[in-house]
């Protein structure tokens, strides 16, 4: 196999700590915030963030598959969790310690209650709004109540940590700048 | 006494006060945390003092007490929440003689004194731990849970005896209240804090 080529685009308005291991194609929207030892692996093929996302401290984002792995808007990975999924819609919470592996899609306004093990053999694809909950990875459908809410936290909480993550730690900036 | 635990007096940086921080954890913001005294940090740990409330003046971001233990791998991290439409993170208060795991996930509000958490925990947002209350290994406490003093925290529902919650430590989940500890248990945690502190001590050949 080739080595893998380093090559980060992150975005100006983007807040990507210093404290980060970054490897391979990976590319950062606009407004998204990586924590400090937070991990993004791009083994295979390259990796997409979007806009607004938030990355807690040792999540782990790897792409084993040689397709681009797509993240979409404003998406919260809360304290290590381990995603392999190779597309993620928009305003989906992985809680703290979720592991998602690389058969599942994840589709848009999911949850992945903290310490949920999604692990299907074959591929599938999560519906908008699942929830997915408890020791035995149970899934029910959210009805969408406390939506404007949700997203008006996670909109709050990214303005914070877009403010405050400067003034504390060392930020990286991309290949371009 | 036990057997003592060494470590290498390169990796622990001490301070007059007794607190013992490894090299390898990640501080951010340590000016908003205050370390009791002969607390010890173990590597690997992070501790996020950063994620502060906003507002003049200096704000405490965390604050633990005497003979804690960070165990490795730890995160501690403040909660934070909207309150009449302000988005803010709220200090974490932890107390006296509390041991946290390795690879627990702390983002509680508040932690009582001689408290005991697992390994593999994840404590949700907001969470109040009262005094000598315990977390067993791998539990998942929801957010806004309050703990009772002496109180056992673990595993999954219908698991209720002591025994079959020993033998489950593997796979507990959505920690829920087991049984009632015994009063001694504030005398228990504080001798083993206190001990623990002693045993962790440099390599005898570097002192």
């Amino acid at each position: 196999m080739a080595p893998i080529r380093d090559k980060f685009t992150i975005h100006s308005k983007a807040v990507v700590c210093q404290d980060v291991e970054l490897k391979g194609d990976i590319t950062i929207g606009s407004g998204t915030i990586v924590h400090p030892k937070a991990t993004i692996f791009a083994v295979a093929g390259p990796i997409v963030i979007g806009s607004g996302c938030i990355i807690e401290e040792s999540t782990i984002i790897v792409n084993r598959r040689k397709e681009v792995m797509r993240i979409g808007d404003d998406n919260l990975f809360e304290i290590g969790c381990r995603v392999e999924c190779p597309s993620i819609g928009n305003f989906n919470t992985i809680s703290a310690r979720a592991r998602v592996h690389h058969t599942v899609r994840i589709s848009s306004y999911c949850v992945i209650g903290a310490a949920c093990l999604v692990v299907p053999t074959e591929d599938e694809i999560l519906d908008e709004y699942t929830v997915i909950y408890g020791p035995a990875a149970e899934r029910r459908i959210w009805s969408g109540r406390g939506k404007v809410q949700e997203a008006d936290l996670r909109r709050k909480h990214a303005d914070y940590l877009r403010e405050m993550l400067p003034k504390f730690n060392r930020l990286r900036r991309g290949d371009g700048t | 006494m036990d057997m003592p635990i060494y470590y290498t007096r390169a990796e622990y940086i001490e301070t007059d006060t007794g607190n013992k921080v490894s090299r390898r954890a990640t501080i951010a913001g340590p000016q908003n945390i205050i370390l009791g005294g002969k607390t010890i940090i173990s590597s690997g740990a992070i501790i996020r003092g950063d994620l502060r409330r906003t507002g003049p003046g200096h704000a405490v971001v965390i604050s633990l007490g005497r003979y804690c233990l960070i165990g490795e791998g730890c995160v501690m991290r403040p909660p934070y929440k909207t309150y009449r439409g302000n988005f803010n993170y709220y200090p974490m208060k932890i107390g006296d003689h509390v041991h946290v795991g390795a690879n627990t996930i702390v983002e509680a509000a508040t932690i009582g004194n001689h408290v005991e958490i697992g390994k593999n925990c994840v404590i949700g947002k907001f969470t109040i731990i009262k005094d000598c209350a315990k977390i067993a290994d791998n539990t998942v406490i929801p957010p806004n849970t309050v703990v009772p003093a002496l109180a056992l925290f673990a595993g999954s529902p219908g698991k209720h005896s002591v025994r079959a919650v020993n033998e489950d430590m593997k796979v507990t989940f959505a920690g829920q209240y087991v049984e009632d500890l015994p009063e001694s248990t504030q005398e228990m945690a504080e001798a083993y804090t206190k001990q623990y502190y002693t045993r962790f001590q440099p390599l005898p050949n570097e002192r």
